[in-house]
């Protein structure tokens, strides 16, 4: 056997991976400026699959990057600006320390800085692209623009990523894009449609921070970076989609209705035109002053089968999201001054509400609390001196709730210092079976079109209309759900129809024979395709192999437990609700 | 004082003098001196003493003399006299109607009631208030012009050229010189967080037209991005929507539903902990107790002899194992090899003669063969199903990307009686800031890391202030 013997570690995976050390004096960086760097590039640590071998037969757990990763690395300029800037604070601590003051001038002016334009684009080839991960950038950004400016942060990244998120915010009332808002004990997430991809954000609430410790600033300023330049850009071209300028403009008609005088009580002059734009009450200026747009038709295309089945869904969550888009057009909203005024600004205005508040709040108000033509008043107190009859006090969750289930819902639940019906996450989507609470039953019906009956004084009759409600909808349920429906419910149909038919057989022969004019047999149509296709699916059924009926009746029973434990939790809910209300009953004798 | 020395000293002086703009003025008040009504504001001063002692005898044919012993007190007197007057009254008093002169007295004016020290000027003020009446002397040489003469030749001749249409050379560079573009330096050097900052369409544009061979030998493209790093490091998404449970205001049940998941959490977390505190906790039996003391501190003192009848008993079994495992092996015959040998030949036919049947019997079992085969390959498939379902999960799992493993965030709950009934009251949970800082660990973005604790490279030494020692 000839040759020479083969080291250990000089081929295989050893060879393709680097640790982070090594990748850092390769590039002659400091550790900071290697990990900024690699943020923004986006190049991501990997755990290699044997890392002993790929760690030269140590197993001290390390930070590994692909080789290849880090000679893409070596191409960058921005790793120059990074070394200039080393050099730069050098020039500059030994300027300070020799008081040279003509001398530090002279460097600050000439301080290096860097555009992370060419990395965005490089990262986000087109536009798509960028717009499927702007998530983390909305989220960043309206985090980093809460923040207080106490120099956890530079003052400058926390306007730049206010103004970005004013953009967007008044981006997606323009193009009425909101979708769900759900209110956490954590903060209100969002979502919104832009370009047909589904956007969700979390936007934390004003005035909660408590500066974690174990959170590494400079990490998220890094990503903060990236996303402020990301989230610009897409916004330029989100408002060029609409026809809107960008830097966004307010309206010349709304831009002379919020002309004030004591302008300057609220923002400086620098500042009052972000501020207004921020208010989010008056729309933006468009490139093409356009009356009214015109509403894109779907186009019909003839179709079959399964196809018109779709096309038909789809144009009928299209009619569902034009009705929603159009969801406060015509009401007027008055916000007192404890709700949060810019989350419900934002939402009413989404759906074409017009909204207001007091002037002392905020800039831009449109009209006073005195306006006769205000439709409702979002008040968050127990009680309210003057009121005025031609207008409802609502609390706030109406708001949100109406957005969720896409119909403006009764106003009686959400009255002022009523207790509130539970706030559902509209994220959450049950699948058939599961156990959907009865709030959200209410919901659907009322989405369906049907009205709920009139709730009586009575508290009795209420609930137990209530109930019948519920079991209505539960049944409804079952019916819009019957492509698979369940074996035993239908046989009980059957045999109960039997029953029916020798009942009134026996019937008929204990009667005298009598002739009646003829009726006309309406044959209901739809009843009996539905019997047409249960026969089938009982034959088919019939017809499995055993093996495979094995499995099915497992999946049957399966969902069957399903609907047992849903059933449970119901009665469980019914239960808790009973209790509730007899205490209350007690509480109130 | 006779009034003719007088005037020939003056003009001595009028010699002197180095400012030629005081001439006129000098001029002036040897007029005035001159005239018999000007009053000496000290009229005591006489050139008494010039007269008394011994005449000198001098020669006066010579500047020199002259200055060195001419005596020009009286003259310089004078001057003073007249420089006095003009400081303070602003001219000479000689010149002065009577009516600026003289006033009547009427005693001291009421003065209007002070209210406080401030209408009084400070003291440093009136120091500093210049308080001279002679106004300051017109700097002559700020209004002459050294080479007036040339500048306004050379201005003529400009003229002249620029109405023939000639450019000077100077000019000409001035205006071949490229124009400094300020703006751009400045687009440049501006901050990538600058809130003004502008943007464009980023994706609209395409590349310029320059020849891409050209930019990629210069180096002026940029090296094309490899498409594995376009792909995400984990299937997670950005955002994780809390469950319907972290509601302000939830659902009874997925409220409940949410605190027992958290329970859970925290009932695991207090089993680890709790493992860990038995596996470190001291065993009872361990301890020592005073028997055990006692026993240890005895040892080897009374029971001696027994123990080492008691192992020698075994030592000596051992060793005729082992001499006997060694005469075992003694020499085999010519023939037992023989026999040996055939053995095993006979033993090997015998298996070759059952592979063979078995061989031929396989012909038989082809059925179950098949079906074990196809038993196999079930067990292979569903194996490697499973593994592929693994590899899914483990992509949403957080990954080891360093030192320290992954922590989830505690889970943000608020117990029942926590619970806001209304927004107004809500009173948030949990960090944002924390939530994505997590969120990106998780997904494998960044490897988690602890904050660098600081470590003191010396020792501190602690030395005891003489202050400090002089109380003790």
């Amino acid at each position: 056997m000839g040759g020479l013997q083969k080291k250990k570690y000089e081929r295989g995976s050893a060879t393709n991976y680097i640790t982070r050390n090594k990748a850092r004096k390769k590039l002659s960086l400091s550790l900071p400026d290697f990990r900024r760097l690699c943020i923004l590039k986006g190049i991501y640590p990997h755990e290699p699959k044997h890392k002993k071998k790929v760690n030269k037969g140590s197993t001290a757990a390390r930070t590994f990057y692909l080789l290849k990763d880090i000679r893409f690395l070596l191409h960058e300029p921005i790793v120059g600006k990074f070394r200039a800037y080393k050099i730069f604070v050098r020039k500059l601590k030994r300027a300070y320390g020799k008081t040279e003051w003509s001398a530090v001038e002279r460097l600050k002016e000439n301080k290096p800085t860097y555009k992370l334009d060419h990395i965005i684009k490089e990262r986000y080839p087109s536009f798509i692209d960028a717009l499927r991960d702007i998530d983390d950038a909305l989220c960043m950004s309206f985090l980093f623009s809460t923040f207080a400016r106490t120099g956890k942060c530079h003052v400058q990244t926390i306007q730049l990523c206010r103004r970005l998120t004013v953009e967007w915010m008044n981006f997606v009332i323009a193009s009425r894009g909101l979708r769900k808002v759900f209110i956490s004990i954590k903060g209100i997430y969002y979502q919104a449609e832009a370009m047909g991809q589904l956007i969700t954000w979390l936007v934390p609430y004003q005035f909660s921070h408590d500066h974690p410790t174990d959170v590494d600033y400079r990490v998220m300023a890094t990503f903060t970076e990236m996303y402020t330049t990301l989230l610009g850009f897409v916004n330029f071209r989100l408002y060029h989609s609409l026809n809107l300028l960008y830097p966004p403009k307010l309206d010349s008609k709304s831009e002379t209705e919020l002309k004030e005088e004591d302008e300057e009580d609220y923002a400086m002059n620098s500042e009052s035109y972000l501020e207004k734009l921020s208010a989010l009450s008056a729309s933006l200026a468009r490139v093409v002053s356009s009356a009214e747009e015109e509403e894109a038709e779907l186009d019909q295309f003839p179709t079959e089968g399964e196809d018109m089945e779709k096309m038909e869904t789809m144009e009928k969550e299209q009619k569902l999201i034009e009705a929603q888009k159009k969801l406060f057009q015509g009401l007027k909203f008055f916000l007192n001054r404890e709700v949060p005024r810019e989350s419900l600004a934002f939402v009413i205005r989404c759906f074409g509400g017009e909204v207001s508040w007091d002037k002392s709040v905020c800039i831009g108000s449109m009209y006073e609390a005195t306006d006769e033509t205000i439709t409702h008043q979002i008040v968050d107190r127990p009680s309210i001196d003057k009121q005025y009859i031609n207008r409802y006090y609502i609390q706030p969750q109406w708001v949100y709730d109406c957005v969720n289930a896409k119909i403006l819902l009764p106003v009686e639940d959400y009255f002022l210092g009523v207790t509130l019906p539970p706030h559902l996450s509209p994220f959450v989507e049950e699948k058939e079976g599961d156990y959907v609470p009865p709030e959200k039953l209410k919901i659907m019906a009322l989405q369906r079109g049907e009205k709920p009956a009139q709730e009586q004084e009575d508290e009795e009759a209420d609930e137990d209309e209530d109930d019948e409600e519920e079991e209505e909808e539960e049944e409804e349920e079952d019916d819009d759900n019957d492509n698979e429906e369940e074996e035993d419910e239908e046989e009980e149909a059957e045999e109960k129809n039997l029953k029916k038919m020798e009942k009134q057989k026996s019937q008929g022969k204990s009667l005298q024979v009598k002739v009646t004019p003829g009726k006309m047999k309406v044959e209901d149509k739809t009843r009996l395709d539905q019997e047409e296709k249960a026969e089938e699916k009982r034959l088919a059924i019939m017809m499995m192999k055993k093996k495979e009926k094995y499995l099915y009746d497992k999946i049957m029973f399966g969902k069957k437990r399903k609907v047992r434990e849903a059933n449970k939790l119901a009665a469980k809910r019914k239960a808790h609700d009973d209790a509730e209300k007899s205490k209350k009953k007690k509480t109130r004798k | 004082m006779s009034c003719n020395k007088f005037f020939s000293i003056l003009i001595i002086d009028s010699f002197i003098s180095l400012s030629s703009n005081m001439a006129s003025a000098r001029r002036l008040k040897r007029v005035v001196a001159s005239q018999p009504g000007f009053l000496n504001l000290k009229s005591t001063s006489n050139s008494a003493d010039s007269a008394s002692g011994r005449r000198k005898r001098l020669n006066k044919n010579k500047k020199k003399s002259w200055n060195k012993h001419s005596d020009i007190n009286d003259v310089e007197d004078f001057l003073q006299d007249v420089r006095h007057q003009e400081r303070t009254t602003g001219g000479l008093l000689s010149e002065k109607s009577d009516d600026s002169l003289f006033f009547l007295d009427v005693g001291q004016p009421k003065k209007p009631e002070q209210k406080g020290k401030a209408s009084r000027p400070l003291r440093i003020d009136l120091i500093l208030q210049h308080d001279s009446l002679v106004p300051p002397p017109k700097d002559v040489l700020a209004y002459q012009q050294p080479n007036a003469k040339k500048l306004r030749r050379s201005a003529q001749r400009a003229e002249q050229l620029a109405a023939k249409g000639v450019v000077p050379r100077r000019r000409k560079q001035l205006l071949n010189r490229r124009p400094v573009d300020r703006t751009a330096k400045k687009a440049e050097t501006e901050a990538n967080n600058n809130p003004g900052r502008e943007y464009y369409d980023i994706w609209g544009q395409e590349c310029d037209a320059a020849d891409p061979w050209y930019l990629q030998q210069t180096r002026k493209s940029l090296v094309k991005r490899p498409e594995r790093l376009n792909e995400k490091p984990s299937v997670l998404p950005a955002v994780e929507v809390i469950a319907p449970g972290g509601s302000y205001n939830p659902d009874f049940f997925s409220h409940q539903a949410l605190l027992q998941e958290a329970h859970e959490v925290e009932v695991k977390k207090q089993k680890d902990e709790n493992k860990i505190e038995r596996q470190l906790a001291v065993n009872r039996e361990d301890t020592a107790t005073e028997e055990t003391i006692l026993q240890e501190q005895v040892e080897g003192l009374v029971e001696e002899e027994e123990n080492e009848e008691e192992t020698a008993a075994p030592k000596g079994e051992e060793e005729d194992v082992a001499v006997g495992a060694i005469t075992l092996a003694a020499k085999k015959t010519e023939r037992q090899r023989k026999r040996e040998r055939a053995i095993k030949i006979k033993e090997q036919q015998r298996l070759a003669n059952k592979q063979q049947t078995d061989h031929r019997q396989q012909l038989f079992q082809l059925r179950s063969i098949k079906a074990s085969i196809k038993q196999q390959d079930q067990k292979t498939k569903t194996r490697q199903r499973q593994r592929k379902d693994n590899q899914e999960a483990q992509k949403a799992q957080p990954r080891r990307l360093g030192k320290l493993k992954f922590q989830p965030q505690d889970m943000e709950v608020q117990l029942s009686d926590e619970l806001a009934g209304s927004l107004r009251r809500l009173k948030p949970e949990g960090s944002v800031l924390k939530d994505r800082f997590k969120s990106l660990q998780k997904r494998n973005l960044i490897e988690p890391r602890e904050r660098a604790k600081f470590k003191r490279r010396h020792k501190l030494k602690y030395v005891e202030k003489r202050a400090f020692r002089e109380i003790t």
